[in-house]
Formats: structure tokens, sequence, C-alpha cells
């Protein structure tokens, strides 16, 4: 066996590592790019290899046979280098059949001309063997398919790059590490095939890519084990991160530049009642609820405060955040819009905030009321009026503290939410009122057959008995009317009692209670939790020639079924 | 103070010349498990080739060398990849290939590179050779072939079963591939053709090394019979029990002994190396007769040394 030549050596040496590497990225299936990058690797391999068996072959057909083999590893390279980039950085959905054959065409019609015996020339229009000092070479003068392949593969070489070079300047330390070294790795071949066409080196006939390729098998084996190339690859980030933006609780706009929306997420598609291919383009104004006061909001420091907004689940509060979207450049290129829902929190806040006062003032003064009226007792056991008041005191606390359940259950989480059809809630309401108080004349208008939140049988249940037990009148009047309009049921409870406190709506439209500002009882604040809860509005006004209307507006339940019976004017 | 007794020295309880004692003998368990391994096997192999290209009377090359290269990286690598199911069985070298996974695939990729590239210095036949162990290892041991098999016949319901779990085919796939390898090899690294041989030496020392090969990966597995049948792996002792199987693998030795005399009639053959063989193959028979006596780690190996005894002698014997 003759003497190894230095060239033969690297030849040998770009075999044993490639076939290394391939090995370990074949190893790592079904790791985003790992099949590719064996490919590659597999690719170059295959021309070091038989770039061996043509400088050992002695006469110009066996050479020719054997340089003719080579191109099968030549037009791989670049295929399984543009597909493995596009995998390993996460656009995998490039990575098709279609793509993959449409991309392998020149590849497979190069290497069936290489196969055919280069009919016409295509590959090469002259062969000769050159004797140098290193070796003897097939010098070839290139054919116009030569240049096309030399071309397609620098193309293939570059579309790959492209995502490459964009994680050069990753945050993440390894994926740096990775891209560099894969780079590196390509690069180096690509200057010794572009040395070669260019003319550059002095050896007739010797093409130094496949010589380099050591250099590629070494920075692949680098960036296999120590930068963990394919076990930690980029390509699920993309994915996770839309995914993220996807499937993010709050709704998400994304508005560019000139006050377009650019993107927007399924969330507030689904919570405003969004066309998400109808919107994008469109004036963010048209699509962002309340986007002018979305603006007002941008410039401002401090807590975002927060804004009711109706979408398909009715009006909820919500808090607004606004982030800019940042280039390289330091350019402001978009807006995201994240609207968060508070209104569980703010109801939180709030039935703290008004059972804090119910324990630190109600029950504190019912409380004195009976210790005081007890002292009295002692001193004489025959006062029916210190009797009375005790048991009335005592009354009141037991409806406190009945009410407060009823307020705990109301926003029970572990409670499944019920719903049933308008007319059996209102007939049940009227049915208790009625046992609250047996003079009361309560009539009901017209009331529609749609279906309702549970939630709002408390919540007139509430208003009816409060129009009952707080009327001064000897027959107390009440009336239940209700309307359907745009998805929304508006029922009115009107009463000719003496009205509410307007010190009363004050607090509930501020939300909070202060030691001096407070509501009394508990009563109206179940009301406007419910109301909330539903995503409801509530209103109040003043009856002529007295007495009060509440007026509700609750979405309907679109889970339950819609009617057109009504049982007007019972 | 010769005579102070040994206190505790750490929070376990144990001295600290109970520890270095206890974690040196870890360390040369772990050396010894890795050692009758992949590179036991790669040492056979070069051992194999070495006889068999004394045996074909062809110059030496570097055939034996670059089997037991590819011996070791398609060892390592399966028992890498098997390393979860092989811990009832070989514990020991499981627990290596658990722990040091990576380093041994890194080895092993290396070294099959390294294989590959004597092959390539020495011509297109040691080329293809050298790249028939790891396709047969790939549909040996890999999912390619199921995953192949469901690409192909989606709607036929019909599974295709790694080659490792089919019955019979699995042992005579790796007989094959070693015959293939330890015959085949001597020629294709010393560029020598089958005819230069004799076609008639060559096929019967193939069979021969094939019948042989076959025998050293049953009897094996005897030991592995409970870990086997656990992994529906079918092989002779799980389906048709120890007993029955030694003594169809003391039939094989036979046909292997007749396969020998037949060799030894050719003429061909250099004698140092017939009888190497004859050598081999005698210590096969006591492995094969004593293979339910014998302990699992020494059943591991017994068959397998035969090739060492048989490369021993023919050392003494001179080629």
């Amino acid at each position: 066996m003759a003497a190894l030549s230095p060239l033969s050596i690297a030849l040998l040496v770009a075999v044993t590592l490639g076939l290394a590497a391939a090995i370990l990225a074949w190893r790592e299936r079904p790791e985003p790019g790992a099949t590719w990058l064996a490919v590659l690797l597999a690719g170059q391999v295959w021309w070091a290899t038989f770039l061996v068996f043509e400088l050992e072959a002695a006469t110009l057909p066996a050479k020719a046979l054997w340089y003719d083999v080579q191109w099968v590893g030549v037009v791989a390279i670049p295929v399984g280098w543009l597909f493995f980039a596009l995998a390993y950085t996460g656009y995998d959905r490039y990575v098709t059949p279609f793509s993959v054959a449409l991309v392998s065409v020149i590849p497979v019609a190069t290497v069936a001309v290489a196969a055919a015996g280069d009919p016409g020339n295509l590959l090469a229009v002259d062969r000769v063997v050159r004797e140098t000092a290193v070796g003897t070479f097939l010098d070839i003068a290139p054919g116009p398919l030569y240049y096309v392949t030399a071309g397609y593969t620098y193309l293939l070489g570059a579309i790959g790059s492209v995502p490459l070079l964009q994680l050069i300047r990753d945050d993440a330390r390894p994926f740096r590490g990775q891209s560099a070294a894969l780079l590196i790795g390509t690069a180096v071949p690509w200057a010794g095939s572009i040395a070669y066409l260019a003319g550059a080196i002095p050896i007739p006939g010797l093409d130094p890519t496949p010589i380099v390729f050591a250099v590629s098998g070494v920075t692949y084996l680098f960036a296999l084990s120590r930068f963990r190339l394919l076990t930690l690859a980029p390509a699920p980030r993309r994915r996770a991160r839309q995914l993220v933006f996807e499937q993010l609780h709050d709704p998400v706009f994304v508005v560019g530049a000139e006050d377009l929306l650019v993107d927007l997420n399924e969330s507030a598609s689904e919570t405003f009642g969004i066309d998400r291919r109808a919107a994008i383009g469109e004036r963010a104004g048209a699509i962002v609820p309340r986007y002018d006061a979305v603006r007002e909001l941008d410039g401002e420091r401090g807590s975002p405060r927060p804004m009711s907004i109706v979408g398909r689940d009715g009006q909820r509060p919500y808090e607004v955040t606004i982030r800019d979207v940042v280039d390289d450049h330091d350019r402001t290129t978009a807006k995201v819009i994240a609207f968060h829902d508070v209104g569980a929190y703010l109801g939180q806040q709030q039935r703290l905030n008004v059972l804090n006062r119910v324990f630190r003032h109600d029950v504190r003064t019912e409380t004195n009321l009976i210790l005081g009226y007890a002292e009295r007792l002692r001193a004489d056991a025959t006062d029916e009026r210190a009797l009375a008041i005790i048991e009335e005191s005592a009354g009141r606390m037991l409806e406190l503290s009945e009410r407060t359940r009823t307020a705990g259950e109301l926003f029970d989480p572990t409670e499944e939410a019920k719903s049933g059809p308008l007319p059996d809630v209102v007939d049940e309401v009227v049915a208790d009122a009625r046992d609250l108080g047996p003079d009361a004349r309560i009539e009901t208008g017209r009331v529609p057959d749609v279906t309702v939140s549970s939630v709002l049988r408390v919540v007139l249940e509430n208003l009816c008995s409060n129009a009952v037990r707080h009327n001064d009148t000897e027959t107390p009047w009440v009336r239940i009317d209700a309307a359907v309009a745009d998805g929304w049921v508006e029922v009115t409870v009107a009463d000719d009692g003496p009205g509410i406190d307007p010190a009363e709506y004050d607090v509930l439209d501020r939300g909070t209670e202060t030691p001096l500002r407070h509501g009394s009882g508990i009563g109206l604040w179940i009301v406007k939790w419910g109301v909330d809860h539903l995503g409801g509005r509530i209103s109040f006004a003043e009856r002529e020639p007295r007495g009060t209307t509440v007026t509700v507006s609750v979405p309907i339940d679109e889970s339950g079924t819609a009617g057109t019976s009504s049982n007007e004017g019972r | 103070m010769a005579n102070e007794p040994t206190r505790p020295s750490t929070p376990d309880g144990t001295t600290e010349q109970h520890r270095s004692i206890s974690t040196t003998r870890r360390a040369l368990r772990g050396v010894a498990a890795f050692a009758a391994g992949a590179p036991f096997t790669a040492l056979v192999a070069a051992v194999e080739v070495a006889v068999a290209t004394a045996a074909l009377g062809v110059p030496r090359s570097t055939a034996p060398v670059a089997v037991g290269l590819v011996a070791f990286a398609v060892y390592a690598a399966d028992h890498v990849a098997d390393a979860e199911g092989d811990a009832a069985s070989t514990p020991s070298r499981a627990r290596v290939a658990l722990r040091y996974g990576d380093q041994l695939m890194t080895a092993a990729a290396v070294s099959y590179g390294v294989a590959l590239a004597l092959a390539v210095r020495a011509g297109p036949a040691a080329l293809a050779l050298v790249c028939v162990p790891g396709a047969v290892w790939i549909g040996y041991a890999s999912d390619w072939l199921p995953a192949l098999g469901d690409v192909a016949a989606p709607l036929a319901e019909v599974s295709v079963p790694r080659l490792k779990d089919v019955f019979l085919l699995n042992s005579a796939a790796v007989a094959l591939a070693w015959a293939v390898a330890v015959v085949a090899a001597p020629l294709a690294f010393g560029g020598v053709a089958v005819e230069a041989v004799g076609l008639r030496t060559v096929a019967l020392l193939f069979a021969y090394v094939a019948v042989r090969s076959f025998v050293d990966v049953e009897v094996p597995n005897v030991r592995d019979v409970a870990a086997d049948a656990a992994r529906d792996v079918a092989t002779f002792p799980v389906v048709y029990g120890v007993g029955r199987t030694r003594r169809v693998l003391l039939g094989v030795d036979a046909l292997a002994a007749g396969l020998l005399a037949a060799l030894a009639a050719t003429g061909t053959a250099s004698r140092p190396a017939l009888v190497a063989l004859a050598a081999g193959l005698a210590v096969s028979v006591a492995v094969t007769a004593l293979a339910d006596r014998l302990d699992g780690a020494t059943l591991g190996v017994a068959p397998d040394c035969s090739y060492l005894v048989a490369g021993i002698v023919l050392l003494a014997l001179g080629p």
C-alpha cells in the first residue's frame, strides 16, 4: 500500500470527523434539523470519500467515474443545509415534501446527468489528468450545468444562512455559539469553493472544498457537544412565543406606527367579537375598544385606571397596558395594547371593603343596641319595648348574616354557573316578595322568554325585597318589566316607596366605602356585585310622584335557549 | 496507635479509608463493566479478522483494526440505545451506558469514522464492507424499519417489527453481519480477489464463521432469557427453553466442526489457522455445554473468549 499523501490524510480526517458528526446528528432525531444536518454531513463525507478514490485512480476513465460519483454528495450538501437551517431555527413549516421535492429538482437533474455519463458535456466540457506535486488530479473545464449547480448551491447556502445569522445576535449564548459554529463550518468550504472557481488555487484541478470539510467536521462536532446543537435547538422558541401571544387570556392588539391594526390575539377576537382577518389592516380606532381613551393612557405615568368596556361577556372593567415594540435601531415600530380584566379583582376588593364595614359598623351598632336594652331588661324584666328592640336588632343581624352568606355564595368559584328562563326567574322573585309582604301589590309586565344567569335572580330578589321591605305605604306597589335588545335584556323594577338615599348611589358609583361615606346594609351591594358579575349595567331613577325605578341590563345567556313566549300582565 | 480502633469520620458512618476503598472498587467495577462491553467485542472482532486473514492466507492489512473499530462503534451504540432494557441482564454495563451515554456515542461515532477512513484508504470494496455492519445495525436496533413499514403500508394495519425482535432472524442477521465482516474484510482490505484464494475456501470459512457467530449470539441469551421474555424479544432460550437450546447449539457447533473439516480438506487454508480455529471451537463446545451452569457475567464473555483462545494459539504456532 502506497504512503499517504498529505492531501489524502486531510481528506481522511474530513471523512472521519464528518461521519462522526453525521452519526451524532442522526442520533438526535427527531430533534429539529437533526436529519437534515445528517444529510449535509453525509454529503460532505460522500464527496471527500470519492475524491480520495479519484486521487487514487490511475486512469482518466476511472478518475472520471469517481468524479461523477462525487456529484451525489456535492448536491446533497446545499439541500441539507437549507432544510437544516429552516428546521433548526423554527421555520419548519417550509420543510414539506413538496418544498423538498421542488428544491431537489436541480440537484437530482445534476446527478442524473452525471450518472448518464455527462451527455453533451453539460458538467464538464473537457477532462484531463494533471500531475502535480500533491497528487494526480482530474482537471475539468466546467460546463454550463456545472455553473448552474454551483450558483444554485450558493443560493441555497445564502438562504439557509439568513435565519442562522439572526441567531448570531441572540440573547442566549448557546444559540449564538451554535450559529457561529455552523456558519464557520459552512463558510470555510464555501471559501474554498469560491477560491477554486475564481482560479485562486495554484494547483490545477485541485478543488479544496472537500479538504476543508475537516474544519467543518470539527466545528459541527464542537457545536454538537459544546453548544448542545440539536438538543438545545431554538426551533421551539418561535412557536412558543406565538403560542403565548395566541393563548394569552388577556385580549392583546398590536397597532402599527400608522395606527393601523397589525395583529390581535384569539382572546381579543373572542372577547370583543372581532373578525381577525377583516380587522387586520383596519384603522385601530375602528377596532380597538375605546381606542381614543387608550391613546390618552399612553402618555400617563403610574398605575393605569380601569376602564369599562362592553364585550361579548357584557361590560367589564379593564386595565390597559401599552408597550412599545422597538427595533434594533431603537425605533418604535408598533404598540402592544393589552387589556387585563380586573373585574374579579375589583369585586373582591369591594367585598372585602364592604364586609369590613359590616363587621366594624353594622354588627357593632346592633350589638351595642342589644347590650344597652339588655341592661334595661335586667333592671326591669317587664320592659316590653326593650325586648322588642332587642328582637328587631337580632332579626336585622340575622338578615345581614344571611345576605352576607348570599354574597359569598354568589361569587363562590366552585359553584357551577346556572341559568334559566327569565319568566321563571321573575315568577320566583315575585313569589318571594309576596311572602315577604302579603299586602304588597306586585305586577309584572311583558317578560320575554330568554335565558339568563341565576345570578340575576339574586339581583332581582334583593331589589324586590328592598322595594317591599322599605316601603312606608300600607300596600306597597312594585312592578317588574323586561325587554330584549341586541343580545341584552333590560329588567326594570319600579316601586312607590320613599326612594333611595342619593348617598347610597354615590357609594355604589365610586365603588368604595369610607368610614364616613358608606351605604346601609349590604343589599344594594349584592345587587351591584351581581350586575358586575354578569357584565351588566345598573341605573337608578326617581319616579313621579314618588318611588324609584331601578333598571338592570345584562347580556342574555347565550348558552341557553331563547323563545318568544311571554307572561304578560299578571 | 497501631491498635487504635478506626472511628467513623464521615456523616454516613463510613471511615475515610472504607469510603476510598469502596469508591475505588466502584470505579474498577465500572471500568471492568465498560471493558467487558464494546471494547471486548472490538478486541474479539479484531482477533477474529486476524485469524481469518491467516486462514485465508492473504497479506496483512488494516482489516482487523477497521473491523474492531466498527464492532466497537456498533456495540457501544447498541448498548447505549438499549441501556434501560439491559438493566436487568447486564446491570453494570447498563449503568455505564446510561451514565456515559453521550461520551460513548461520541466515541462510537469517531470510531466508525476512523474505520470508514481506513476503508476509504483501502478502496471501494473495503468501503462497502465497512458500511454493511452500520446498515445492519440501523435495521437491527433502530425503529427505522417499523417507521418505514408504517410509511409504506399505512392502511394495511401491518407494522414491521424491529429486526432485533424477530425470532431467529435477529441472531441470523448478526451472525451473517459478523461472517461478512470477518471473512470479507481481509480480502477487501488486502486487495485480494476471491478467486485468488478460492471460492470454496472463502465459502466454507464464511459458513463456519456464520454458524459459530450464531452460537455466540444465542449462548448469552440463556443469561438474558428473563429480560428478553419481559421485553417480548424472541430468542432460542425464550422460545424453546434452556435445555433444548443447549442441545440445538451443540448441534450447530457440530456443524461448525464439519465445516472446519471441509475447510481443512480443501488444502488451501493454513494449518496453524485451522488448528487455532479448532481450539476456539473446542472452547465454544465447552461453553455451550455449560451454558446453564455458568454465571451471567461469565456467560456474557465466555463464547467470545473462544476467539481469543484461537488468537493465542495462532500466535503460539505462528501464522
